[in-house]
């Protein structure tokens, strides 16, 4: 399946990816926040959702702001 | 030593602060030049923001831990939001990531000069409100933007003195000072636009509460330095509200007592 992670599209050979495999799989660090399709999903329900081929996922972390 | 009503603790959003200054992490020229500039500044309310990580970076994040560990209260914004989804969205997210309802709204509606969407930051701060964030809005010096704000619960607005970035100081001071005169409870920020310490001297004698500021300090020739000097600019325009300025006068007026003038006889 074809997802888009922060606006990159990666490849994954995969029947079945939960969004906590993947953060796993990419080396995402623990401070971040993620939101799949435009809508936050909570960090405790990382491992219940199901990615899905044409997802957009966007995985922030704290950086200097004004 | 004499004790000024300026003294007192100041209220915001239910926490207590010495200092009335909110500055921004950006734009410094070294994570040491802003840790240092943020602390000569005294300011004990600092801006953050949230981008997208690169795969790969799971270890610590310097930025972020040298936050940490200045002990401050972070406000995170919604910074680069242009539709109120985005706006609560990336909200959400950093309430996760930083640990408070705290949120600094920006929602942008037109990108030459940053110009922040009204009818959208009234959409998105009525679904923060609900869910439980404390809003912060980045606003236009609009006053019917600002009673919409306030009727859907805001406590703090944030009119801004000029656009993001561009240091021309207060604009519109007449529509500050209006919004000032009609919201006497809320908590009201300057922020954006400020250039020079003197234009925070002008946003704090006009009875605002605070400023925010980023750029003004971050891009001096000496962050550090000008960072002190905003710390006495708030402080001293604060003093300045509170203590009363004088009437303005078209004639000159003596200073000096005039009885008793030397050098004036009957005589001459």
């Amino acid at each position: 399946m074809r997802i888009s992670v922060n606006g990159e599209i990666k490849e994954f050979n995969r029947e079945r990816l939960m969004l906590n495999e993947l953060l796993e799989e990419m080396q995402f660090g623990k401070g971040v926040a993620v939101a799949l399709n435009e809508t936050f999903v909570l960090r405790t329900n990382y491992a219940k959702i199901d990615i899905n081929d044409g997802d957009r996922l966007d995985i922030l972390s704290p950086v200097q702001g004004g | 030593m004499i004790n000024s009503k300026s003294n007192k603790k100041w209220k915001i959003e239910g926490k207590e602060f010495d200092s009335r200054l909110m500055i921004g992490s950006a734009l410094y020229p070294s994570p040491e030049i802003m840790k240092n500039a943020i602390i000569a500044s005294g300011s004990q309310i600092v801006t953050v923001a949230l981008r997208r990580q690169s795969a790969g970076e799971q270890g610590a994040n310097p930025f972020w831990e040298i936050i940490k560990e200045l002990g401050v209260t972070v406000l995170p914004n919604t910074a680069g939001c242009h539709t109120a989804k985005e706006a609560i969205t990336t909200a959400m997210m950093a309430r996760e990531v930083f640990q408070t309802d705290w949120i600094k709204l920006e929602v942008i509606g037109n990108q030459y000069n940053l110009q922040p969407d009204p009818f959208a930051l009234v959409e998105a701060t009525k679904v923060l409100i609900d869910e439980g964030f404390r809003v912060l809005p980045y606003m236009t010096d609009d006053l019917v933007l600002a009673q919409r704000l306030a009727d859907i619960g805001c406590t703090t607005l944030m009119p801004w003195g000029s656009p993001i970035g561009s240091g021309r100081g207060l604009m519109n001071p007449y529509n500050l000072k209006v919004i000032r005169k009609q919201f006497p409870n809320l908590n009201l920020i300057v922020d954006a636009g400020i250039g020079k310490p003197s234009d925070a001297v002008e946003a704090m004698e006009l009875g605002f509460d605070g400023v925010l500021l980023n750029s003004a300090v971050a891009l001096a020739q000496e962050p550090v330095m000008m960072g002190e000097a905003f710390k006495y600019a708030v402080h001293s325009g604060r003093l300045s509200y509170e203590a009363g300025a004088m009437q303005k006068r078209d004639m000159a007026s003596p200073s000096t007592p005039t009885v008793g003038t030397p050098f004036w006889h009957q005589f001459a």
